[in-house]
C-alpha cells in the first residue's frame, strides 16, 4: 500500500470513471430501446420484454470487449493505464448486465409453461447438435465465472484466497469470453442472419486474440534476452546509463521477472511483481523514495521490498553489485522484505 | 528524496495523484471515440436483428364456434357475409393464455358449437385465439359444418416448427435458435405445432401438423423445434388452413 493512498479509497478519478461508465451503459441501453423502436414502428413486440434481453446482453458483451482490451493496451501504452485502475467496476457492472440479461430469459422465454422456469431452461433444449446446441447453457457458464469473479473482486478476497488462485481465477474470464462467442454464435447469429452481426463478432474475436498477441510479442522482447548468470549466480544485465533516473528495466533470470531500478545514485533491485495485483512494478517509478506500482499504486521501499508502515506488503528482493558501469544483478531472490545494500553509482 | 527529477517530461501515473497532462489529453480524444463507438452500436443492432413482423394481438373477443380437440384444439367459426369468394369458415387454432394448450374447462365442451371468449393472435392468415372461457351455444342457422376438409394429395414441404402464439406476434421474431427453448416450452403445454414454409414466390404458408391417426404430434417434435425440417404427407384443406399429416417419425432435418 502506499503512504498517500490509505485515505482515498472513493477519490476523483474513481468516481469520474464510474460515472462515465454508468452513464454511457445507461445511454446505450436507452438508445437500443428508442431505436428499436424508432425503425420498427407498430412491428415492434409488445411490452418489449424481448428488446430488453437483447439490450443488456449485447451491452454485457460489448463492455466484455472493452474489459479484456485493457490489460494488452497499457503493455503497448502507458497512456491507457487511468482506464486499468478500476477495471474491476467494469467487470462487476458487466456481470450485472448479465444477471439482468439472463432474468429476462428466464421470465420470458421460461416462465409461464408447464415447468419451473429454471428446469426448463437447465433441460429444454437437450438436442447437443453443433447448430441446435443449448446455447444458453454456455451463457450460464460464462455468467458462473464472472459471477465468482464479481462476489471475489474485493481485495479482502485477494489476500484470502491468495494470488495465484485468484490470478487463475481472473484467467478464467478467458474461457469466459469464449463460451459467450459460442453462447452469441449459436444463438443469436443463427437467428438474425444479417452480415453486420456476424461480422462484428468476428471482429470482435480477432480484435481480442490480436491485441492479446501484440501485447504479448512486445513483451517477449524482454523475456527472450538470455543473460549468462557467471559462478558467483550473477549476471551482467546491461549498463547503468540503459536505465533512467527513478525508472527500472526489466529483465528475466531464471524464469523470474526482475525491476532493477535506478534512483539518488543507487541501484536495487526487486520483484517484477506487485503483491497487490501482480502489477508490474518494473514500469512504476520511484516516488517519495517508494517504488510505485502503475497499477494501483501500491509502494515498496527499493532497499528491502516492503511497503512503507503502516502496511505489511513484501516482495523479494535481489543483490546487485556494480563494475565500472556494468550492472551485476543475483538470480537467486531473497525472502519478501529482506533488506539489500543498494548498489551504489561512483 | 526524490527533489530534482531530471526528466520532467517523465510522466507517470496513479489514480491517486493528478493525471500528466498530455494523459488527460490523449483520455479526452481517446474516451469520446471509445463511448462514440459504443453507442453507435445501440443504434444500428437493433436494425439488423429480425425482431418486426406484423404480427400481434388485439383484444379479448366472443367468438361462436364449433369446437374440435384433435389432431389439435380449434375453433370453426362461421364467417358472416356473402362467402362465395372464398372460404366460408374460419380455421382458429387455440392454446391457454400461458404457455399451454386451452384450459380443461373449455375443451371438455369439443364436438359443440360454443360461445368461446379469447384473444385473437395474428400473423397473416394464421389465427390461433388464447381462450379464457367457452359456454355452450346454439348451432348457427344454415351453417354447413365439415369436419372432412378436402384433401389436395400428397406433398414435400420444407420449414420450421413454430408455436403459433409466439411466432404470430406475442414474442418477435418467435421463431428460429433464439426462440428455440420457448417454443419447446409452448409445444410441450398443448400449443398446436405448426410449420411454417415458403412457396418458390416467398410467399409464407402454414401447415397445422397432425400424426396419421389424427392426433396431436407435440411430444414428439420437441427436439426438432426451430430447425429446417422437410415433411412428407397428405395435405388437407380447412377453409383457409391446411393440415399435413404425415408420422412425424418421417420428418427429416435438412
Ligand atoms: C444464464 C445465462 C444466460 C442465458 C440464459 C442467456 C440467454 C440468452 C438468450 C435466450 C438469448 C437470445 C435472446 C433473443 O434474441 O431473443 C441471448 C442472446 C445474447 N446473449 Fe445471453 N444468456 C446468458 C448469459 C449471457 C451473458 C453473460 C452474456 C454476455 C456477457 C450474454 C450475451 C448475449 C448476447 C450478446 C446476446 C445477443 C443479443 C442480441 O441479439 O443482440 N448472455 N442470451
Ligand atoms: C467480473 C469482474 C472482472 C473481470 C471481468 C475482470 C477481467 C480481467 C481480465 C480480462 C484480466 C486478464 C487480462 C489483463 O491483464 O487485462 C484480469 C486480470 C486481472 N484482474 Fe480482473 N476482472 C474482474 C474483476 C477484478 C477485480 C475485482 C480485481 C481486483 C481485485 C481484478 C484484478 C485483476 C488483476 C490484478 C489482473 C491481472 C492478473 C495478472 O495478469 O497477473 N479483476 N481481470
Ligand atoms: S497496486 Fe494493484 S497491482 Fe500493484
Amino acid at each position: 500500500m502506499s503512504v498517500s493512498y490509505k485515505s482515498i479509497q472513493w477519490n476523483r478519478q474513481k468516481i469520474i470513471y464510474d460515472l462515465l461508465l454508468v452513464a454511457t451503459i445507461a445511454l446505450y441501453l436507452y438508445l437500443f430501446v428508442w431505436s428499436t423502436q424508432w425503425f420498427g414502428g407498430a412491428d415492434v413486440e409488445r411490452g418489449l420484454r424481448a428488446i430488453w434481453i437483447r439490450a443488456y446482453g449485447s451491452a454485457a458483451f460489448i463492455l466484455l470487449h472493452v474489459i479484456l482490451s485493457i490489460g494488452p493496451l497499457t503493455r503497448l501504452s502507458p497512456k491507457f493505464y487511468p482506464l486499468l485502475f478500476n477495471r474491476r467496476h467494469m467487470g462487476v457492472v458487466m456481470f450485472l448486465l448479465g444477471v439482468q440479461h439472463a432474468r429476462g430469459t428466464l421470465a420470458w422465454y421460461h416462465d409461464f409453461g408447464n415447468l419451473d422456469p429454471i428446469v426448463s431452461l437447465l433441460t429444454g433444449n437437450l438436442n447437443f447438435g453443433f447448430i441446435p446446441f443449448p446455447f444458453e447453457l454456455l451463457g450460464i457458464g460464462g455468467l458462473l465465472i464472472l459471477g465468482l469473479m464479481a462476489i471475489t473482486s474485493h481485495d479482502f478476497w485477494l489476500h484470502n484466497l491468495t494470488a495465484p488462485v485468484w490470478k487463475a481465477l481472473h484467467m478464467c474470464v478467458y474461457l469466459a469470453y469464449s463460451l459467450l462467442v459460442g453462447h452469441v454464435f449459436l444463438g443469436a447469429l443463427q437467428t438474425n442472419k444479417h452480415p453486420f452481426l456476424t461480422i462484428a463478432v468476428g471482429i470482435g474475436l480477432v480484435w481480442i486474440v490480436g491485441v492479446h498477441f501484440w501485447a504479448a510479442r512486445k513483451e517477449a522482447g524482454c523475456d527472450r534476452q538470455t543473460f549468462l548468470i557467471n559462478t558467483e549466480g550473477f549476471a551482467d544485465i546491461g549498463s547503468i546509463s540503459e536505465i533512467p533516473e527513478n525508472r527500472a528495466k526489466v529483465v528475466t533470470l531464471a524464469g523470474e521477472r526482475i525491476a532493477v531500478f535506478k534512483y539518488d545514485g543507487k541501484i536495487s533491485a526487486i520483484s517484477n511483481v506487485c503483491q497487490h495485483q501482480n502489477g508490474p512494478l518494473g514500469e512504476g517509478k520511484i516516488l517519495d523514495g517508494c517504488i510505485t506500482c502503475p497499477w494501483h499504486g501500491y509502494q515498496y521501499r527499493p532497499e528491502d521490498g516492503a511497503s512503507p508502515p503502516p502496511f505489511t506488503e513484501k516482495v523479494p528482493t535481489f543483490a546487485v553489485r556494480l563494475q565500472g558501469d556494468r550492472i551485476f544483478l543475483s538470480a537467486t531472490p531473497n525472502l519478501p522484505g529482506t533488506p539489500v545494500e543498494p548498489a551504489v553509482i561512483a | 528524496m526524490t527533489t530534482n527529477n531530471p526528466q520532467p517530461q517523465d510522466e507517470f501515473y496513479v489514480n491517486y495523484l493528478p493525471m500528466p497532462r498530455s494523459w488527460s489529453a490523449f483520455l479526452l480524444k481517446f474516451l469520446p471515440l471509445l463511448i462514440a463507438g459504443v453507442l453507435i452500436f445501440a443504434y444500428i443492432l437493433p436494425t439488423v436483428h429480425d425482431q418486426y413482423n406484423k404480427g400481434g394481438f388485439s383484444k379479448r373477443t366472443d367468438y361462436l364456434g364449433y369446437l374440435v380437440a384433435n389432431p389439435v384444439p380449434h375453433l370453426i367459426v362461421p364467417r358472416p357475409g356473402n362467402t362465395e369468394a372464398g372460404a366460408d369458415y374460419s380455421y382458429y387454432l387455440l392454446a391457454a393464455g400461458n404457455k399451454a394448450g386451452p384450459p380443461k374447462k373449455v375443451m371438455e365442451q369439443a364436438g359443440n358449437w360454443v360461445t368461446l371468449t379469447g384473444l385473437p393472435i395474428a400473423r397473416n392468415n394464421l389465427t390461433l385465439l388464447a381462450a379464457f372461457k367457452a359456454e355452450t351455444a346454439e348451432a348457427p342457422e344454415g351453417f354447413d359444418l365439415d369436419l372432412k376438409g378436402k384433401s389436395l394429395g400428397e406433398f414435400t414441404v420444407e420449414g420450421e416448427i413454430v408455436d403459433p402464439k409466439c411466432y404470430n406476434g406475442v414474442m418477435k421474431p418467435g421463431r428460429t435458435k433464439t426462440h428455440r427453448g420457448c417454443a419447446i416450452r409452448c409445444i410441450s403445454g398443448g400449443i398446436p405445432p405448426t410449420l411454417v414454409s415458403h412457396n418458390a414466390q416467398g410467399d409464407t404458408i402454414y401447415f397445422v401438423l397432425s400424426d396419421l391417426e389424427d392426433q396431436a404430434v407435440n411430444d414428439r417434435v420437441l427436439n426438432i423445434v426451430g430447425d429446417p425440417l422437410r415433411i412428407t404427407g397428405e395435405v388437407v384443406q380447412f377453409g383457409d388452413t391446411f393440415v399435413l399429416k404425415a408420422d412425424p417419425e418421417t420428418y427429416e432435418v435438412i
